[in-house]
Order: structure tokens, then sequence, then C-alpha cells
């Protein structure tokens, strides 16, 4: 993401007559190869994956013109590789993933409630308030299956770890607790269908109620007892508050505002689901640790652990293997993506009562999503209305007009599309399973949901 | 270090004429101010400033800019960006440097392991330790803002200001989201996740306890009678004792001290907030002049154990007598028929009890100028 960006600059000027979406979608593809050399050993950009280290990565630009020429034989190589995704695509539709991770997460929100230890009864409630079983439990479902899917191909078992379905509850907990503050943020009042927290017990108890349940993930997150997983998923956490600073500011100038927009995209939706997806491939043995030494020693290859509440059952193999959460991690950054960007072109076209908010949502918070953002290039126009965050009176209407009349949802909806392309060709390199053809027919469900 | 001057004097902007008025509403016995400056040299160097990290970042600068715009609204994330910098207290930083000094009192652990070497130590305190404390303190600060998020159906009738509110909460929302994110990725770095285990609990119990913290004007008598004193201590410890008393636990699990050096911290933390909370408690009792407004919070220790003491009736009798025309209670009046009986006196004996217990539980701590440090610290709470 960061080199892809920071080569956008030097990409638009080279090519001057190319539009946004081209440009995007060509660095897209560039950056693809990058992640091609890495997965093969070749790339010398080892943690490039990490969007959060912008000044990590500036000194691979040095190092484009090498990749380039090695991202076209790689591009060649890489061709029946695609088709074979493509096939697995579709014979992969009769498989459901949300009946597929149905099992795992049967007690989910039960589980959830638990966390959630408090005396006080209302404060109880607030903090259950979302856990009702009605959400979709996206994050959670994804982080199953792709552990299943990465235990698999590092060892052809795809028993859950106790602490990987704790990670897909924890996934949902920090979800939730965005949300509410979200909430609070844009003064929202309806939610999933739902009146807001801020709505029924005010502000100041709802973001309470979210700082409840940030701690509880903490706590539950930290009984995990793995360093690695506790540092990636509190990335999470600094994304998603710098996310929401990034939606403050608007850029004046054309290309930095669409950086801007991917960079925040990722940071509030993305991030959180590539980092989970990573964290669930992250258990590996630590050496240091004197309960595990003995075992290591006898060469045991699984043993019982018991860390806190969770009975672990550790697996050497699952994921010795660094490019295994690399791949993963990869995967939910794309399906984060075009999630996002799905869910941005849902702000125009689904009608109100469909996605349990308003439309134009987006607009009257003064944000420019995707479909504006592309709109804006047929219609310069727009370009006043962006800066002045819609808010002069008649620019929320004026914005929605020019976005129907202009391709804004279709290249959004292409540009997603591309995002999930490149998901796909992630998650093939793994090893074939159901679960991995389940993440396979997910983005297809990420594409065509109305709501 | 410009960015931070100018960051700075663009929140001290806001207090141009208003410098008196401190976040922390009642005065400090002088005492204290130089207890806790004595004590931030035995650390090395006082508490950072919060962090630095934090206050460079693009983020927070966003907030201060944004903050100007609040000038002359009533929100109170104003009073709290006031309290960053002019803090006549003293006391912003109080509870990092208390980790700082209990982990220099407790000293590197008897059976160091390989990770832990003793040469890494600046003024006998480990890195991570130092890290700690700043956690501590921009955990703490988190809660400072978004303790002061506004009910905005509470301002929707006063037209103009709903606005204001608005966009205050939205302020202070972000910036507390963001210390408190900072806090994670911190906690995260510490590398123990017991140290992650238990403070996160720590920041749970900050939010039991804030979620029950009643406004400053309570009215309704049938709120303010089912407190005890038990309930009184139970609440406290939660929004003001638990992180402390968690911190200084983890200080210890850092320096990978035994379970009973941990506890013992844990005592020293919990029981040094609850006489400090006592203490300013009792503050609007001790001031002599009438002539100053006072106000005090009706569930604060010296009332409830005055209502223990007296009666609910006759409670009920002079909150009754206190009251003039409409809701209005006449908080000199009030003071004054509390000031009659034994409930000042025995708030008193209890501060000077939570005192005796923090000392307690360091006394086998071996001696030191932060074992001092820390002796004088608990015993300055004692000090009216």
């Amino acid at each position: 993401m960061a080199v892809q960006w920071s080569h956008c600059g030097r990409w638009i000027t080279a090519a001057k007559s190319s539009t946004l979406l081209e440009t995007i979608c060509g660095l897209n593809r560039r950056s693809n190869t990058f992640a091609v050399n890495s997965l093969l050993g070749t790339g010398t950009v080892a943690g490039w994956g990490n969007p959060g280290l912008f000044s990590r990565h500036v000194h691979t630009t040095s190092l484009g013109s090498s990749l380039f020429t090695r991202y076209r034989t790689k591009l060649l190589y890489q061709t029946p590789k695609l088709c074979s995704c493509k096939r697995t695509h579709s014979d992969a539709k009769l498989i459901d993933p949300f009946s597929m991770a149905q099992n795992d997460l049967n007690h989910l929100y039960d589980d959830i409630k638990k966390e959630l230890f408090v005396s006080k009864s209302e404060l109880k409630s607030l903090c259950d308030y979302y856990f009702d079983g009605q959400g979709k439990a996206f994050r959670p479902m994804i982080v199953v299956l792709m552990a299943r899917a990465c235990n698999i191909h590092s060892n052809r078992d795809r028993d859950l770890l106790p602490g990987q379905r704790a990670i897909a509850m924890i996934s949902e907990m920090i979800h939730t607790a965005s949300l509410v503050h979200d909430d609070v943020i844009d003064g929202s009042d309806k939610r999933r269908g739902k009146t807001t927290i801020n709505e029924v017990w005010g502000e100041r108890k709802a973001i309470l109620a979210g700082d409840f349940i940030l701690s509880a993930a903490s706590m539950a997150l930290a009984r995990i007892g793995n360093n690695t997983v506790v540092s990636v998923l509190s990335q999470v956490i600094e994304d998603l508050v710098r996310g929401e600073f990034m939606q403050l500011g608007s850029k004046e100038n054309e290309n930095e505002r669409f950086k801007h927009y991917l960079e925040k995209t990722f940071k509030k939706t993305a991030s959180l689901i590539a980092n989970s997806c990573k964290a669930v491939c992250t258990f590996y043995i630590d050496t240091n640790n004197p309960r595990l030494q003995g075992s290591l020693l006898a060469g045991q290859k699984r043993f019982v652990l018991t860390v806190g509440l969770y009975p672990f059952k550790v697996s050497i193999l699952v994921n010795s293997d660094p490019e295994v959460h690399e791949i993963a991690y990869q995967y939910g950054r794309n399906v984060g993506i075009a999630f996002q960007l799905v869910d941005d072109v849902l702000d125009f076209t689904a009608c109100a009562n469909q996605l349990g908010k308003p439309s134009a949502t987006d607009l009257k918070l003064g944000l420019a999503t995707g479909p504006v953002l592309f709109a804006c290039q047929q219609f310069p126009e727009l370009h006043a209305m962006i800066m002045r965050r819609f808010s002069s009176s008649g620019d929320v209407d004026r914005a929605w007009q020019y976005v129907l009349e202009s391709d804004g949802v279709d290249q959004t909806n292409y540009l997603a599309r591309r995002y999930c392309q490149e998901a796909i060709r992630q998650i093939g390199l793994l090893r074939p399973s159901p679960e991995r053809d389940a993440l396979v027919r997910l983005t297809e469900m990420v594409l065509t949901r109305n709501k | 270090m410009t960015v931070i001057w100018s960051r700075l004097s663009c929140i001290g902007l806001l207090n141009r004429g208003q410098r008196n008025i401190s976040f922390f509403s009642n005065t400090t016995p002088s005492n204290w101010n130089k207890v806790v400056s004595d004590a931030e040299k035995i650390v090395g160097y006082p508490t950072s400033f919060m962090s630095l990290r934090c206050l460079l970042s693009d983020e927070l600068s966003n907030v201060a800019m944004h903050v100007r715009k609040l000038v002359g609204t009533k929100h109170p994330l104003l009073n709290t960006a006031r309290g960053f910098v002019y803090d006549s207290r003293n006391n912003l930083q109080m509870r990092g440097l208390v980790v700082l000094l209990m982990s220099k009192a407790a000293g590197p652990s008897q059976h160091t392991s390989s990770d832990l070497v003793s040469q890494d130590m600046v003024s006998g305190i480990y890195p991570s330790q130092r890290n700690l404390a700043e956690i501590t303190e921009l955990i703490h600060t988190a809660f400072l803002v978004h303790r002061g998020i506004v009910n905005l159906k509470e301002w929707a009738n006063s037209d103009g200001t709903l606005k204001d509110m608005q966009f205050g909460n939205k302020m202070a929302v972000l910036s507390g989201d963001f210390l408190l994110a900072n806090a994670c990725t911190g906690l995260a770095q510490l590398n123990n996740t017991k140290v992650v285990e238990l403070i996160s609990s720590a920041i749970g119990d900050l939010v039991q306890g804030i979620y029950h913290e009643m406004p400053n004007n309570v009215e309704d008598k049938s709120l303010t009678d089912d407190i005890t004193m038990v309930t009184w201590e139970e609440q406290m410890f939660l929004s003001h004792g638990a992180l402390l008393a968690k911190s200084c636990q983890a200080a210890m699990e850092l320096a990978k001290h035994e379970k009973d050096a941990q506890g013992l911290a844990y005592k020293y933390g919990k029981h040094l907030s609850l006489g400090y909370k006592l203490n300013s408690d009792l503050q609007p009792f001790m001031k002599s002049s009438s002539a100053d407004p006072v106000t005090f919070g009706l569930n604060s220790a010296p009332v409830i154990l005055h209502r223990q003491i007296v009666g609910q009736e006759k409670w009920h009798h002079q909150l009754q007598q206190a009251k003039t025309i409409g809701t209005q209670i006449d908080y000199t009046k009030l003071r004054s028929s509390i000031k009659l009986e034994d409930g000042i006196t025995s708030t008193m004996d209890l501060c000077r009890y939570h005192s005796s217990k923090a000392l307690e539980s360091i006394q086998f701590f071996p001696s030191s100028e932060a074992h001092s440090a820390l002796e004088n610290i608990a015993r300055a709470v004692t000090k009216f």
C-alpha cells in the first residue's frame, strides 16, 4: 500500500493522459509485483505490507526499475496461476462462507457478553446492545475461515486453535467499540436499524461504553498470551483512530485526495480485517517460554498449554512461515478495502432502509468518498464542494446528482473488483481447501452485496 | 521543540486572563508541591511531559488547532486543555511519578532473568517501567478528556450552543481515543501480556468508576441516600485508585518481582489514591473565610460521613434548610451545619488510616531516597 502510493505522484507525471482509475489500477498491478517478489523470496521489501511505515518503504523506490523488469517476467509466470484461481472461483460458487463458519461462530455473541463483565446493570446493557446476534459477524467469519485455511496450508490440520477463535471474537469487539464511538462523532441516530447508543443513553455514556468494550477486548487479547498477537491487534486500534483523524481534513490536490481516501479506507476498515487475518497465523512457539521448553526438547509436535482461561493446543507448524501471514494480511487488506469501497457505493445506491441507515450520509457528513472523487474528474464543479465539505445549502443534492450522472459509481465498483481480484490472487497462494474456496466466494459476496 | 511551544502557546491562548481557573477546582497545601518536586529529582528526570511522541503528532496538533474554535463556548474540553498547560496543583503527572518511584524503590529483582539487564537501568529504573509510567499518564489524561463529553440533548434547547457542543464532543472523543490508542500500542511494546491484561483491566475499572460519577449538583436526595462509605470507597477505588494501584503492580511485574512485592505495590497505590481523594474531598471544608463561594459534592466523603453520623432525618432537614428559592443549595450554609458535627474529623481519620496503610505496605522495601519520597507522598496526603 505504502509503496503503491509513494509511487503515485511519479506514475501520474509519467502517464499524464491516463485517467485516475487507470492510474490506480496500474499501481495496483504494480504493487502486486512487490507481493509476488517478496513471496517468491526475490523481493527485498519484506515489511512492505505494513502501511503505517512510510519511511521504511521509501528506499524501495530506488529498486523501482529493477522490480519493474521483474514484474514483466513474473507476470508471465503468474498468468496460468491467475487462471487457475478464476477456475476455483466458479467452482466455489456453492460454498457459502457464512454457513461454513457457522459452527465456529455459534456462541460468539454469548462469549463476547461473558467478556464484558460488569457488575452494574446499566453499563452492561449498553455494552451488550450491539451484540444482539443481529450483526453479520462479517469479520469473525473471515477470521475463522482464514485461520482454518492457514492451518490446512501449514500442517494439513484444519482445527481451529482456541487463540484463533479468541481473535475472531476480539475482532468483532474492536469493530463494535469503534462503531459506538463513530456514531457519537457523526451524530448518527440509527445503526443496523436500531436506535444508536448515544441517542438512547446520551453521548457521555456511549463513549464510556465504547471504551469499556475496548478494554474488555484488550484483556481478552492479553489472555491469549502471545506478544506478537497483542502488537498486531494494537496496531489496528491505532489505525482506527488515525483513520478517523484523516477524515477531518480534505486535500486540495486531486491525486493527494485519492491517496488520502484510500489510506483512510485502509485504516478505518481494512486494517482490522488484515491484521486479524495476520494474527490468526501468528501463533508460534515462543522458545523462551519455560512452559513450552520441555515439550520442545521432547520433540513433540502438539501439546496442550493452558494460558489464563484458554486451554491452548499449540501446533508447532502453524505459522513458522512468515509468508503465510503475509498472504493472510494481503487478503484481508484487499478484501477490506473492497468492502469499504462497496459500502461507499451503497451510500449512493441503496435505499435508506436497506442499509439500516439513511443514504448519502457520507455527503451529509462532508465526506468525499470514491464515487464523488471519480465524479469530480468528469464534473470539476465538484471540486469546490469537496473543499467546503458540502457545507453550502444544496451542495449535498447537487453532488448527489453529479455522482449519479457520472461514472463514479461504476468506477468505484470496478476498483473494488480489482481489489477483490488481488485478494483472490493472494489467497490462491495457499494450499487448496474448502475454507480457501469459501474465502474466494466471499470476495464475490462483498462485491454483490446490496446491504 | 518549536513545535511543542507553538502548540502550547496555541492552547495557552485560550487561557489569557483566566490563569486562576485551574482544572482542579481546589487548591493544594504548598507542602504537596515540594514533596512532588523533590521526588521528581530522584527518578532522574521529570516524568516526560506526556509522551513527546504523542504531543508531536499531527493528530494532536490538529486537535490543538480545533480546540481554539471552542474558545468562548462552555465545552469542558477547553478546561481540560487548559489544565495541560497551567496546572497549579502540579499533580497532572502524579501517577507516572509514583510508578517511577515505586520502580526505583523496589530496585532490580533478586532473580533477574536473562532479558533484564540492570545496566539498562537509568537512575535505577528499567526503560519498560518508564514506558509504563508514561502509559499510565496517557490513560489518565485520556479519561480526563472523555469525562468531559457532554450529552447533546441537554443542550438542545439553547440554540447556537448545540453546534459548539457537538464539535467539542467530536474533538474530545478523537483526542481521548488517540491517547488511548497510543497507550494500547505502548502496552503491546512492553512485551508482557500480564501487564497488558492488568492495565487493560484498570481501563475497565476506570470506565466503570467514571460511569457512575454523579454530576456535581445532584439535587435528587434519593440518589445520594443510598451511597454509604462502603460504596463510596468501591466507586472511588474504581475511578481514582485502580489505575495507580495496577500500574504500581505492573511496574513490579516488569522487573520480575515476586507476587507479594506486586501485592504490596498495589496496596500502596490503592491506599495512596484513596487518601489523596479524601484529602481533596476535605478541601472545601478547610477554607476558613466564608466569603469564598464554595461548592462540594453531596456524595463527597465528608458529606456521606456526616449523613451517617447525624442520621437520615436530620440530614434531610439540614438540606431543606440550606435550600434557597428554587432548588439551589446554599453551600456555605450547608457547610456550616456540617462543620458543627464530626463528619469532617471522621474523614480526616479515614484519610490518616489510608495514609498509614500506604506507609505500611512499603515498610519492608529497602531504604532509599525513592523509598523516603514514597513515604513523604503518603504522609503529605494527611496535611489538610
